[in-house]
């Protein structure tokens, strides 16, 4: 296999280490060296040539290619079997409608927020129980991190660089989950964005910190719900205005009631489309009454329609824990859904 | 033990961007603005327009506002730059 980076040589782990941070090619945190036999085998498990091009970021016209993706994801702790995730990850936020370069340089300071649905979240031990936003296992933890690395070296997105961010937030180290599909009677992200059966996708999104909301007071639906929309219409008040996709992380002791009573994500998109809304007049309450002017009864939803909510069930099997994973600035940036390994597009085979 | 290990920047430089020839005064000329559109661009582009107008003698400014500020500027906007003999472009936060 022929590679085209260059080759650093030190004498030690720990020269390896300090000349990466020096470089400022790591996120503060210890990298995996990327040695030539553990590049290869990412490559070779993706059967994806070294040189194939997974898009190019259009605004500074930069190539991002599978041999430097496979570098950053070994830094980042991947094992050959985590790398088709990142490339498909990757390949998803080079689409137009993802606006990299936007959601990457904004002050507004968001994470790309990674979904892995489908057979490998089991092949890869990607675990979407306890703590499922946090550290749950090592797929989701490699994963989320190989993503933010790339950025930095292969887009040169380092705080104060490209990355203008204000003050970001943690999910810029690794932000990933994988749904809980065994345990949910709902239909998974990937397939309710119109994924065929049995196939593995990533949903990418451009994402702010999530939210913490908690209700255990309550098996009402509609009660459950209003607490995810009341920190929906929060986010509209105390930080963007705009419409655009928003996740929620479910957890089971709230989606078992959810589910008992026959509600569809369809259903819970629908009630969250009505509910999580403010009228401009509001952020006169949270000090920005100096933009209100003449338009206080205009009405601004949280969703432009029901489709922009992504509803993950996720979490551990107890307590009433969920979250509200809000957009970068609305609707700048579009959530986007892609096929591991697998061409969805594709004209069927003739004959 | 030794290692060897890859390079993970991309090694590819981002084309350099070219800057127009520098004009010798301002006055007579057409100036074009292109604004992010975000709050901070109104007070600051319409005492530019001022400015440009009374100080030095600006024939004209032509204000255009991108349809998103987080993206690029508009594909009509940027063929309206040939129309101008100098640009001025800003961000607002």
């Amino acid at each position: 296999m022929r590679l085209a980076s260059k080759i650093h040589e030190s004498p030690d782990i720990g020269a390896v280490q300090e000349l990466y941070h020096a470089n400022g090619w790591t996120d503060g945190l210890p990298i995996v060296p990327p040695t030539r036999d553990a590049v290869e085998a990412c490559l070779e498990w993706a059967m994806t040539p070294p040189e194939t091009l997974i898009g190019i970021e259009p605004v500074r016209a930069m190539p991002v290619t599978a041999e430097k993706l496979a570098v950053n994801a070994v830094m980042a702790g991947c094992l050959p079997m985590h790398f088709p995730v990142v490339l498909t990850a990757f390949a998803a936020m080079l689409q137009p409608e993802f606006l990299l370069h936007g959601a990457t340089s904004s002050t507004g300071g968001c994470a790309v927020f990674v979904v892995l649905n489908g057979p490998i979240r089991r092949e890869i031990g990607a675990s979407g129980t306890f703590n499922a936003l946090g550290n749950s296992d090592r797929a989701t933890s490699v994963i989320g991190r190989a993503i933010r690395l790339a950025l930095i070296n292969i887009l040169e997105v380092r705080p104060g660089g490209i990355d203008r961010s204000t003050i970001g937030h943690p999910g810029k180290f690794t932000y990933c989950v994988a749904e809980d599909e065994e345990d949910s009677a709902w239909l998974p992200l990937a397939r309710h964005r119109g994924m065929p059966p049995e196939v593995s996708a990533v949903t990418v999104m451009a994402a702010g910190a999530p939210r913490q909301i908690m209700n255990e007071w309550t098996t009402e639906p509609k009660e459950i719900l209003e607490t995810f929309a009341a920190e929906m219409r929060a986010n509209l008040r105390h930080y963007s205005l705009h419409a655009g996709n928003y996740a929620l992380i479910v957890p089971k002791q709230l989606r078992e009631h959810l589910q008992a009573a026959g509600w569809t994500k369809a259903d819970i998109a629908d009630f969250i489309h009505e509910r999580a809304r403010i009228p401009r007049r509001e952020w006169a309450d949270v000090g920005k009454g100096a933009v209100v002017r003449d338009r206080g009864d205009s009405i601004y939803p949280a969703l432009e329609s029901p489709d922009h909510l992504l509803v993950i069930a996720a979490g551990g099997p107890a307590g009433g824990f969920g979250a509200v994973i809000p957009p970068w600035l609305g609707n700048k940036s579009k959530a986007v859904t892609m096929a591991i390994g697998a061409c969805v597009d594709c004209e069927p085979p003739k004959g | 033990m030794v290692f060897h290990v890859l390079d993970p920047t991309n090694e590819t430089a981002p084309p350099p961007g070219q800057l127009a020839p520098r004009i010798g005064s301002l006055r007579g000329k057409t100036v074009g603005f292109i604004s992010n559109g975000k709050e901070g661009t109104k007070g600051f582009f319409a005492h530019l327009d001022r400015m440009l107008r009374t100080e030095f003698g600006v024939a004209s400014v032509v204000s255009r506002t991108k349809s998103n500020y987080s993206a690029p500027a508009d594909g009509y906007i940027v063929g309206e730059i040939a129309n101008w003999d100098a640009v001025i472009t800003g961000i607002g936060d």
